[in-house]
């Protein structure tokens, strides 16, 4: 893969693909002749998102030039959402977002799915040439670095970027901008903030300046954060990412009553995002505005329609609302509407979970007590997956809450035991147990339960020091078995593995063992440095640089769903 | 569709539905219109030479360049109004400055102006350093040097100049023709519009101040480091005729 790219270096557009997406008959002949006229032969036509998406489905195009008002149903965003999370396009695909104006969208910040480029009518010829070669290349000074990227390889993409900044100047603020991001998913805050303010230094950039918050507020220096954010937003009424990270702050100080203001207009300027709907009505069921919670997971539900970020957390939302208006019947067929749509044993849990609550906030115990015992059989149940920390504690408060115990302090144990070492999680369990007047013997559980923890950890430690690498590696996969969400054990586990293979050389079976490790500690706790450090070390022990780790993440996600990007 | 349009329009939706949807199609059909122009005047050329049918007759090809013209006019004018409309140099407006190659910024002005200009017999030379990098609003600044260009059609002889040049801490951007020169009130006008104690569109004037206004407004959108963008007009320059000069910081 050559990386380096001279800027004439000619393209050959004629022998591409093209797929034109335009509602407007005049238009899409247009374009044809524009592209005929670079020599295209290889040229679909779809007048509407839908047919957009049936062309895209079948064919690999390399440029799609689709308009952003595309009349009635999906507009170009979406289908650009659509064909980028379906996989329909290759990381090579040129997307040219047509719009009859200077759009708001191409400043927002924060669109998850950019096109490569936005391009304003009328087009001629010249200017068509000009951004697909500059797309072009841009694509090929970045494929490498997308590569490791995919490969979840965050410090030799980082280096990457480094080296490629000196020889493209053009482009330095970009792989920039690419060389922070990497450096945050490596959980390297503090590189990350210099790239920021070398930026700042030569520009006021939005990205930077957000970029550059996100890392004080993560490090306790809310209040400086809340106001670079503000000042972003003084600056351009429509960075939507500082609005999002402007309510965060906020409820990170525990104003939620303004982080709702920020949120409610976020929503206004860009309504079309399912994870910020969500945020809306999760905070304001909290504040219990009802009526705002309600339209915020009615949107969410609505646009989650045709959206591949559809979210079972929108119908649990609204279900809490119907509950909170004493709609118990509609609140229950939400319920079975989500378990009936999504489906799994944790939606299935969780179902169970938003039943209980909304029977005992309308005071119907009796039901409430029911769907608790329910929940009770489903935990005794050991082949199924427990669900995340935060759904836990919801379920053990609400076990409590009607009446179960020994269901509730299972599960509190069974978090302990796989955060021993977060100290403010800890807390947080206590603060149940009290609340459930068992403080003296939650505290003696949790203790135990972080020991047990600790001293399996500590036995593997201790084979690993002692050079027992193949009795190190036995004993861990009984502690990933018994613990399997324990960061530290997931961790030492992936680094034992890792140093087998440096003892061995390069063998499949382990190589995999350890990535499958890494892919699940990622998903639960992304951004560790320990993740990036025995990923990088495990590249290089690989044959073929990336392709085996890319391949083994890829099987994990298809298993067990995607691993969160953020 | 447009999330700033819904500020002014809080209470009417419809409207704000028709607004955008009547953009989108005006800019349609003259996308449409200076589409088929341009590929009518290319495939029928202006000199008698070559063997074309009888559709090739020299006035019918400068009456296809005049509508050509016209069409553009309309398309400056529809940027304008709606730059205008969107409080252009509010922090509402989108404005998305990036480091950009000198080399293709020419290039697209180049490629929108080229057929119009051939089907006038007015000659375009650029004049630019093809390494050089600047951080701008590509579109916006497109759209100033186009309409520039299109203005100077009006003005010129026969030659109408690109020249595009890092002069210390500016981009120094000229489109110049070889006509008699800006008169005396377009002049003013453009001193005008840099003002800054009188910084508003002069609605009063014909439709050029629509234009300046919006180009000054572009300029000025231009900040760095205490510096801010400026547009000038003058008499003059390598080809002795008006100039229009756009520096950015």
């Amino acid at each position: 893969m050559t990386a380096m790219v001279q800027s004439d270096g000619e393209i050959d557009w004629g022998a591409k693909r093209y797929l034109i997406v335009d509602d407007f008959v005049g238009i899409r002949q247009l374009l044809r002749e524009s592209l005929r006229n670079l020599g295209a032969k290889h040229i679909d036509q779809a007048a509407s998102g839908g047919e957009g998406m049936m062309l895209l489905a079948k064919t690999r195009y390399d440029v799609v030039l689709c308009d952003y008002n595309l009349g009635d149903g999906k507009n170009g965003q979406q289908v650009l959402e659509e064909a980028r999370i379906r996989n329909l396009i290759l990381p090579s695909s040129v997307w040219l977002m047509v719009s009859a104006e200077k759009s708001v969208e191409s400043v927002m910040g924060a669109a998850e799915h950019q096109p490569d480029a936005y391009i304003i009518k009328p087009i001629t010829e010249g200017v068509l040439l000009t951004r697909l070669n500059r797309v072009w290349i841009k694509k090929q000074i970045f494929s490498e670095i997308d590569q490791a990227y995919a490969d979840k390889d965050y410090l030799r993409a980082a280096r990457l970027c480094e080296e490629q900044i000196p020889v493209n100047p053009l482009h330095a603020i970009d792989l920039l901008r690419m060389k922070a991001t990497l450096q945050l998913k490596a959980g390297d805050p503090l590189g990350a903030r210099k790239v920021y303010e070398q930026v700042l230094e030569e520009r006021d950039y939005n990205w930077a300046r957000c970029g550059l918050a996100k890392i004080m507020m993560h490090d306790g220096d809310v209040e400086e954060a809340q106001k670079m954010f503000q000042a972003v937003i003084a600056d351009n009424r429509f960075y939507i990412d500082a609005f999002d990270q402007l309510a965060h702050a906020f409820k990170l100080q525990g104003k939620h009553e303004e982080a709702f203001d920020v949120l409610q207009k976020a929503a206004k300027l860009s309504p079309n995002s399912v994870p910020r709907q969500r945020t809306l009505g999760q905070t304001a069921l909290k504040l219990e505005n009802i009526p705002v919670a309600e339209r915020a997971f009615r949107k969410c539900i609505d646009i989650g329609e045709y959206s591949v970020a559809k979210t079972v957390d929108a119908y649990f939302g609204m279900a809490r609302v119907c509950g909170k208006k004493n709609d118990t019947k509609e609140a229950i067929r939400l319920l079975n509407a989500a378990v009936h749509q999504f489906g799994g044993d944790q939606v299935t849990l969780r179902a169970k979970i938003t039943e209980g609550l909304v029977y005992h906030e309308t005071g119907d115990f009796r039901r409430a007590r029911k769907s608790g015992d329910e929940l009770e059989a489903m935990l005794a149940d050991d082949s199924r997956h427990r669900p995340d920390t935060a759904t836990c504690l919801d379920m053990a408060t609400l076990l409590f809450a009607v009446g179960v115990k020994e269901a509730p302090v299972g599960l509190l144990c069974y978090i302990a035991r796989n955060n021993h070492d977060n100290v403010p999680l800890m807390d947080e369990l206590q603060k149940i147990f009290d609340k459930a007047r068992m403080g003296d013997e939650g505290t003696e559980l949790i203790r135990s339960s972080r020991k047990e923890a600790a001293d399996m950890m500590n036995k593997g430690v201790l084979l690993w020091k002692s050079e027992r690498l193949q009795e190190a590696i036995d004993w861990m996969r009984v502690a990933r078995h018994a613990l399997p969400h324990n960061m530290r054990i997931l961790f030492n586990s992936a680094q034992i593995l890792v140093s087998r293979l440096q003892q061995t050389g390069y063998v499949r079976e382990l190589a995999d063992e350890a990535i499958e490790v890494l892919m699940h500690v990622d998903a639960i706790a992304p951004g560790q440095p320990r993740f990036a450090q025995l990923m990088e070390q495990l590249a290089l022990l690989a044959p073929v640089s990336g392709v085996v780790a890319a391949a083994a993440a890829s099987e994990y996600e298809a298993a067990n769903g995607a691993v969160p990007d953020r | 569709m447009d999330d700033d349009l819904s500020q002014h329009y809080q209470g009417s939706p419809e409207l704000l539905m028709f607004l955008a949807s009547t953009v989108h199609d005006m800019k349609n059909s003259i996308s449409v219109l200076s589409g088929t122009l341009e590929h009518l005047l290319t495939n029928v050329p202006a000199s008698a030479a070559a063997p074309v049918p009888a559709a090739a007759e020299p006035a019918q090809y400068q009456q296809l360049g005049q509508m050509l013209y016209q069409t553009r006019r309309l398309n400056d004018s529809l940027i304008q109004l709606l730059a205008l409309y969107k409080e252009v140099g509010k922090p509402g407006y989108p404005f998305d400055p990036s480091p950009r190659s000198v080399r293709e910024l020419v290039e697209q002005v180049e490629g929108q102006a080229r057929i119009l200009l051939q089907s006038r017999g007015i000659a375009f030379d650029t004049d630019f350093a093809p390494d050089a990098i600047w951080t701008f609003d590509e579109e916006l600044v497109i759209g100033v040097l186009v309409h520039a260009i299109n203005n100077a059609i009006r003005y010129t002889r026969d030659r109408i100049r690109l020249s595009v040049r890092v002069d210390g801490d500016y981009l120094e951007l000229r489109v110049e023709d070889n006509g008699d020169g800006f008169p005396p009130a377009m002049l003013a006008a453009g001193a005008q519009a840099m003002d800054v104690r009188d910084v508003q569109v002069r609605f009063s004037s014909n439709s050029s101040g629509l234009g300046l206004y919006f180009s000054s407004e572009v300029a000025r959108m231009h900040r760095h480091r205490q510096r801010t963008g400026a547009i000038a007009l003058e008499n003059g320059g390598d080809l002795g005729g008006g100039c229009f000069v756009l520096r950015l910081p």
